[in-house]
């Protein structure tokens, strides 16, 4: 049994997981750095200890820090939210030389899923589908030529050391490859000093789908459906939604069983989120594997009705899981907006401030997530998202007009956000029709005028 | 709104634990920035602190397993364990809880490991047993190295990390460092090696002994060593002392060490150097070389020579030594007083065969040539260049000095620490050095400061170097009073290599382009580095008696 539980985290999921633990009837003990005195985390906890001054290398990254912390509390498990320490396998197996519960995959577990060669190794080996490419580094354009033909056109070549774009060249078919190598590894050798060069298969406007996982100690995994987060600028998530419609039945099972047995493979236990790429040709691909709760879960909890955090800390206390694949159902259709202190009109600059006036909407099938309160300070050294707005229809179509209606109350002032962006991106057309990849913000970059 | 307590609370029993302490051994504290850190981060870096960069200290066995080829390690003299000899009170019973608590046989460790496949016999001191006092114990194991080392004629290292002599054991511990530095002498005299690394802290008779007694003595960055205590000298005067005062770096500075060396590149390093100390064996290599009294340019006139030794794009002794040796390792400090940067000096590799050089340098740039005092050595650069040629002696290595100097230093510093002696004892000692000297004039050879590295089996010149008993300014002003008919000065003083090799004073021009830059160095480089090969193959197979008969002839006939 777990009785009290340490949050190490800050924000809407910190406020998100004290709840959780309040409705199963568990303490909850918030860390809050010198600047997030008056944060809802630290106030809405049953007990608050300060760990540091602001910025988070020395606060929220500092494990020695949270370990005295949960010692200090007497609490017996950590919840590591997202971000920050959620995915570092050393606080993982310093939290088990502690004694202490870390709510998540074991510190192995982290460690090996985090090593993205090890992790396409494990998936090969599993049979869920990699991005096929060459093994070993590329000594010369005919031996590349042979490799490309195998891995499949279109391909992309890959300085190893790359980075930034530098030393990556597309080529579409055979005729290209001499040329968009020789180019690559030039630049490469200009850029980094060095030309090792990979072959990849060249992944087209794909679309980003994410299975949830949930597995418990017994081996037990089981799905809960995909999300579908292809809205993303520079990288970063704007809108997900669940179920995806480019997934039929069909696909959805069979991508869903690649993530069960993805899963399985890498001995997973506790919530995770398998992430692949999804061609318009159906044919997917793994991508990698995040070992923690996510931003975008509450979706998957609107359609499955289950509480993820919930059962997270039910798996960790060494429960089995609540429902069989069996009993998975997916109802009607949800979508999430994350809701940034940021300015779209400045290329999204940071906008850190005081709320000066606060709005949220509510009703029927809207959800808020969020930590800030009218008054609060939005500080500048931590993650921009602010809130992130749910809602839950009976299908897409609904659940677009409800998102809408619901972003057009929001109101926030004494900060710049994206509401008014996120508002255009769900007025149009092709996101609509359901005509999303990764490449969509950039394809509509001029349409989306923020007025 | 402000919040305080608003939210109502959902529990209030506030469960405790009985444990509170994070177990040991995971996490620590540095001692030098506070931060607490993961041991298994410091292990994997070094023992490093990860937030600072400072120094843990290191235990004894774990040190030689950062430095030795992976099992190599065998252990000597472990069962040498001192008495008590001034009976002191619970002196057994601490020793026998020390031995059991570290599982360290006594303040030091030694044994043989091999580094980079070469053999050496290894002393590492342990600050958990008695902070490394030398008793007894530790005396005897040091000079038992040395013996057993000399015995196979090993190079020894020893990794100092000592508060001294061992109180409890009085005038025994007070002897061992008599002991230890005789031992040492023996060892030396039949030319071995003895590297000495001083770790923090390192203090008292150990510094006073055997630490200091390297031929070559290596510091890890930011180690305490000194011989008396700080607190005894803050103590003694009555005064603070300034920050950094007795750290390596101010060592460094003042001339005691040659160098200061990375943790994680101690390996390297000192496997680097026990390569470069190996036996010299020298092996003919036959070349052609061009005619030893030609110039290419015969029109120039002395002061356009003079001009053109001056250039501020001429390279400079460190471009030679880039080009001409591999694997340079310089040292530093004249072990007295400080490290004079106008004189640069080390070990390097000619070919296959290891060689000292030691070269005057100027700076390329103002900050630079203001730390190198434009090029002007002190006499604490004639005294380490004196102390790296007695080392190239010691270890049979042929010398290669590198002349550039407008003069030797003429400040009130200078002629407090000797500059005249300094000089003096040079053309000495030179003069008697039991192996091949050769000394290469490539810009400004200023007087008795190029002289104090220059009496050499054979003095060499660049085509547009310059080589006087004083400036051509300074001649016109003691001749004439008017420094500005130097130009005049240089036509009459036979300074330009051409004048020198027709007066014998050198033997061979070394022909060079008009306007020598880096971009055609290689000109001078390639026939440069034939003409040293046939230097050395005249003068390697000499006996050290012919060495010096001939040196002493070349300047006796003059």
């Amino acid at each position: 049994m777990i009785k009290k539980i340490l949050i190490a985290n800050r924000g809407e999921i910190a406020v998100r997981i004290i709840r959780a633990c309040r409705e199963m009837g568990i303490e909850s003990v918030a860390i809050y750095s010198e600047a997030d005195r008056d944060a809802l985390h630290t106030q809405l906890a049953d007990e608050a200890i300060c760990i540091g001054p602001a910025p988070a290398n020395k606060s929220y990254l500092c494990m020695d820090k949270i370990l005295s912390a949960t010692l200090l509390s007497g609490a017996d498990a950590i919840h590591p939210g997202f971000g920050f320490l959620s995915e570092n396998s050393k606080f993982a197996s310093l939290c088990e030389k502690c004694g202490i519960i870390f709510i998540g995959p074991s510190a192995k577990v982290i460690e090996r899923l985090g090593n993205k060669q090890e992790a396409r190794k494990t998936m090969m080996k599993a049979n869920v589908p990699v991005i096929p490419g060459s093994k070993e580094a590329i000594k010369s354009v005919e031996e590349g030529c042979l490799i490309a033909k195998e891995v499949g056109y279109p391909v992309i070549i890959k300085a190893a050391l790359g980075g930034g774009g530098k030393g990556m060249r597309e080529a579409w078919q055979e005729a290209d490859f001499e040329k968009a190598f020789l180019a690559a590894a030039k630049e490469a050798k200009n850029a980094f000093g060095d030309d090792t060069m990979y072959i990849e298969h060249f992944v087209e406007n794909p679309r980003h789908i994410e299975f949830q996982i949930v597995a418990d100690q017994f081996g037990n995994v089981i799905h809960l459906g995909e999300r579908d987060c292809s809205i993303q600028r520079n990288h970063q998530k704007m809108i997900e939604e669940s179920p995806s419609i480019a997934l039929s039945e069909q696909l959805r099972k069979k991508m869903g069983e690649a993530a069960v047995q993805a899963a399985k493979a890498s001995g997973y236990e506790n919530v995770g989120t398998i992430e692949f790429l999804l061609e318009k040709n159906e044919s997917f691909y793994f991508m990698e594997m995040n070992t923690r709760i996510q931003v975008e879960h509450p979706v998957t909890e609107c359609v499955t009705g289950m509480d993820l955090v919930k059962e997270q800390i039910r798996i960790a206390a060494g429960e089995k899981l609540s429902l069989t694949q069996e009993e998975v159902e997916i109802k009607g259709h949800s979508i999430e907006c994350r809701i940034n202190a940021e300015n779209p009109t400045l290329n999204f600059a940071p906008s850190p401030g005081i709320i000066k006036e606060l709005h949220l909407p509510g009703g029927k099938g809207v959800r808020i997530d969020s930590a800030i309160y009218s008054g609060c300070e939005i500080s500048p050294y931590y993650d921009s998202m602010v809130a992130k707005l749910i809602v839950h229809g009976t299908n897409r179509k609904e659940a677009i007009t409800k998102m809408k209606s619901a972003l057009g109350e929001v109101i926030i002032n004494g900060i710049s956000t994206n509401v008014d962006y996120q508002y255009e991106i769900l007025e149009n057309k092709d996101f609509n029709l359901g005509n999303i990849d990764i490449g969509f913000i950039e394809k509509h970059k001029g349409e989306i005028v923020c007025s | 709104m402000q919040l305080n307590n608003r939210f109502k609370k959902s529990n209030k029993s506030f469960i405790k634990r009985a444990k509170v302490e994070i177990p040991e051994g995971i996490i620590k504290k540095c001692n030098k920035c506070g931060a607490a850190v993961l041991v298994d981060e410091v292990k994997a870096n070094f023992n490093i602190c990860p937030e600072c960069q400072g120094y843990f200290r290191i235990h004894a066995y774990r040190r030689i397993k950062m430095l030795a080829d992976p099992d190599t390690f065998v252990e000597w003299d472990q069962e040498v364990s001192g008495g008590n000899p001034l009976c002191y009170k619970g002196y057994e019973e601490k020793k026998v809880a020390l031995r059991e608590k570290t599982s360290l046989p006594e303040g030091i460790v030694t044994g043989e490991i091999k580094i980079q496949n070469q053999k050496v016999a290894i002393g590492v001191m342990d600050g958990r047993f008695l902070m490394a006092s030398m008793g007894y114990a530790v005396g005897e194991k040091i000079t038992r190295l040395f013996e057993k080392a000399s015995e196979e004629n090993m190079p020894v290292i020893i990794f100092s990390c000592s508060g001294g002599a061992r109180m409890q054991e009085g005038n025994v511990s007070l002897m061992q460092m008599a002991k230890t530095a005789a031992a040492i002498k023996r060892h030396s005299d039949k030319g071995n090696l003895y590297i000495s690394v001083l770790t923090d802290p390192t203090t008292g008779g150990v510094t006073a002994s055997f630490a200091m007694l390297g031929d070559i003595i290596l510091a890890e960055p930011g180690a305490l060593i000194g011989f008396a205590g700080p607190r005894v000298i803050e103590q003694t005067i009555g005064q603070k002392l300034p920050k950094g005062f007795q750290r390596s770096e101010f060592l460094l500075e003042h001339g005691f060490i040659d160098g200061i060396v990375k943790r994680e590149e101690l390996r390297e390093t000192l496997g680097k150097i026990i390569r470069l100390h190996r036996k010299n064996t020298y092996q003919e290599e036959l070349v052609v070389t061009e005619e030893k009294g030609v110039v290419s340019n015969e029109v120039a006139s002395s002061w356009d020579r003079v001009l053109i030794s001056r250039m501020k794009d001429r390279p400079i002794g460190t471009d030679y030594i880039a080009q001409i040796f591999e694997d340079f390792l310089e040292f530093h400090g004249d072990r007295y007083f400080g490290d004079d940067a106008a004189i640069l000096g080390g070990v390097a590799s000619f070919g296959e065969t290891p060689v000292t050089v030691i070269a005057q340098i100027k700076g390329k740039d103002t900050k630079d040539n203001i730390k190198r005092n434009f090029g002007m050595p002190s006499p604490e650069g004639y005294r380490k260049a004196l102390r790296l040629m007695k080392q190239a002696e010691k270890f049979k290595r042929p010398i290669i000095c590198l002349v550039d100097t407008p003069g030797a230093f003429c400040g009130l510093e200078a002629e407090e620490r000797g500059q005249g002696e300094a000089i003096a004892r040079n053309l000495l000692e030179m003069s008697t050095l039991k192996v091949p000297i050769l000394s290469i004039v490539i810009g400004e050879g200023g007087s008795g400061g190029a002289l104090a590295i220059a009496v050499a089996n054979e003095v060499w010149m660049l085509e547009n170097a310059i080589y006087s008993i004083l400036s051509p300014e300074g001649f016109a002003s003691i001749l004439w009073k008017d420094s500005q008919r130097a130009q005049e000065a240089a036509e009459v003083m036979g300074l330009s290599a051409k004048d020198l090799y027709e007066l014998s004073i050198i033997e061979r021009i070394v022909k060079e382009p008009s306007h020598l830059t880096q971009e055609n160095f290689h000109k001078v480089i390639e026939p440069l580095k034939k003409n040293i090969r046939d230097f050395l193959n005249r003068y390697m197979k000499l006996s050290e008696e012919e060495l010096c008969a001939k040196r002493y002839e070349k300047f006796r006939k003059i």
